[in-house]
């Protein structure tokens, strides 16, 4: 029997355990394929933030990015929905391909493209508005033709904020606590019907309770969207995801960092038994 | 060039697995010395395996108690969880296998006046001899953190079974004579014994290839 922890190159892929994070009787193998991302690259003019990157993330599961800080994790998240367009000198190459279609492609209307794939930030950036007009801005703008009362009913119960908001809903957003307001930017993000949510430390400013209601929203949610989260903190990936992605940092000669991903597989797996070396050293605190 | 973020927490894991070792050699040494005073019938040698046992009993208290805050406070992952994993089982396998030790020392005791046949007592201490060094064997494997080595653990435990499946032959052998079936009958125990902590020797290579690959797999055993 030979051992398999070894350095090497990126791993990819196995077959995913929903398990104590999710109890639908998911097929994992074969989910299908929402983002199909090859040789990612990303740059901030003359800065390589993130080098050759493939990854695919897989319908009605949540992904986790991991990694240290400067990995490139979060500029892996935001190529899932061109949100690195609004960077200036921001430029990607590369493939990322969502259903099929380049999300680069000249006939993309990145407008279309954060509607369909809604983002939470880790910060709750609720507008200063009252709930109400919270959920149902990005509807109006899009041009939603259905009964508001209904939509704003119907994202705050699927963001687990009805119960709490239902007679405040002309108040001000900001009245709420942190972990409602956060809640309320996860309903502001359903409310437009997305395919795909990405969340940026959705939970990284706010308290253990807070913090296990979105974790328990977001196993609710997955049965209709996609998610995929970057988080710092490896416990709360470990508890939530399915699929694990540990991106690293390479140092150049003159002190440049560029993220790249190292291994990617079942959440059970990376946390239990990682196939590569560095991933062990990072979950198990050596490294730095 | 890594560097160990989680000093503490790794300090606390290092040194339950030396509790741990410290518990494994002290069963080892009881299982030997049971062996002995079977043998000897030397009363002095169930007293030392009796109270040896009560301070392996207090090592897998302070184990689990310790396992118990670790896995509280700092949610070990990777390899560091295979190394609790692996612990508790461990901790759970050492102190079954005083026990063994224990029993075969209280036999030794309760045996002493009865007349003996040499034949029974001769393959007992040959599976005394067969089943030390498989303890040995399985300890050195976890501290060197050796996958490859374990892998000899079933083979050097069929020998073991072979012997304590043919211990009935002798023990019929002895239906002549009264006492001397009262002590062969015990000594059917004693052999048990004995296979057991062969069995639980090869549990810990078990663990030692869980450990190191993250499989978990039963090696294949003597079942003939």
């Amino acid at each position: 029997m030979s051992i398999r922890l070894e350095s090497g190159p990126v791993v990819v892929g196995r077959a995913v355990s929903t398990g104590a994070a999710s109890p639908s009787p998911a097929s994992p193998e074969t989910a299908p394929v929402i983002f199909d991302i090859k040789g990612l690259n990303v740059y901030y003019r003359d800065f390589h933030a993130v080098a050759d990157t493939d990854l695919d993330i897989h319908r009605n599961e949540i992904t986790a990015l991991i990694g240290p800080s400067g990995c490139g994790k979060s500029t892996v998240l935001r190529c899932f929905n061109r949100m690195n367009d609004l960077i200036d000198g921001a430029r990607v190459e590369g493939r990322v391909l969502y259903h099929g279609i380049d999300l680069y492609g000249p006939a993309v209307d990145a407008v279309e493209v954060r509607r369909r794939i809604g983002m939470v930030f880790q910060k709750p950036n609720p507008f200063p508005k009252s709930v109400y007009e919270n959920i149902v801005f990005g509807p109006k703008v899009a041009g939603w033709k259905g009964n508001l009362d209904d939509l704003v009913e119907e994202s705050l119960r699927r963001a687990a904020l009805w119960d709490e908001v239902k007679d405040k809903l002309d108040g001000s957003a900001l009245d709420l606590s942190g972990g409602q307001q956060q809640r309320l930017c996860i309903a502001r993000a359903i409310a437009t019907s997305p395919d795909v949510v990405l969340m940026d430390e959705p939970c990284s400013a706010l308290d253990p309770i807070a913090t296990y209601r979105i974790e328990s929203l977001m196993r609710e949610l997955k049965e209709q969207y996609t998610i995929v989260v970057v988080t710092h903190n490896m416990q709360q990936a470990a508890r939530v995801s399915d699929r694990t992605a540990f991106f690293s940092v390479d140092v150049g000669e003159e002190g440049q960092r560029t993220g790249r991903l190292v291994e990617y597989d079942a959440t059970d797996q990376v946390f239990t038994a990682p196939s590569l070396k560095e991933t062990e050293d990072y979950i198990t605190g050596r490294f730095g | 060039m890594t560097t160990d973020q989680r000093p503490e927490f790794h300090a606390a894991l290092n040194s339950l697995e030396e509790t741990t070792m410290d518990m494994a050699d002290r069963v080892e040494k009881m299982v030997g010395m049971a062996v002995r005073s079977l043998v000897t019938s030397d009363n002095s040698l169930v007293t030392e395996v009796i109270s040896s046992d009560d301070k392996v009993d207090e090592l897998y208290m302070d184990i689990r108690s310790r396992w118990m805050q670790i896995m509280a406070r700092q949610q070990p992952m990777g390899r560091d969880l295979r190394m609790m994993a692996a612990i508790l089982e461990l901790n759970n396998t050492l102190e079954r296998m005083g026990d063994q030790a224990v029993n075969i020392a209280r036999i030794a005791r309760a045996t002493a006046g009865l007349p003996r046949e040499e034949t029974i007592l001769a393959k007992l201490v040959e599976m005394g001899d067969l089943v030390k060094p498989m303890i040995r064997t399985s300890i050195d494997c976890f501290v060197r953190r050796d996958a490859d080595e374990c892998l000899l653990l079933p083979a050097m435990d069929v020998p073991v079974d072979v012997l304590n499946r043919g211990m009935w032959k002798h023990v019929v052998e002895c239906g002549h004579d009264q006492p001397l079936l009262e002590w062969a009958t015990r000594m059917v125990l004693v052999s048990r014994a004995l296979e057991r902590v062969g069995d639980q020797a090869v549990d810990i290579g078990e663990q030692v290839a869980f450990l190191m690959t993250g499989d978990h797999h039963e090696f294949t055993r003597y079942t003939g």
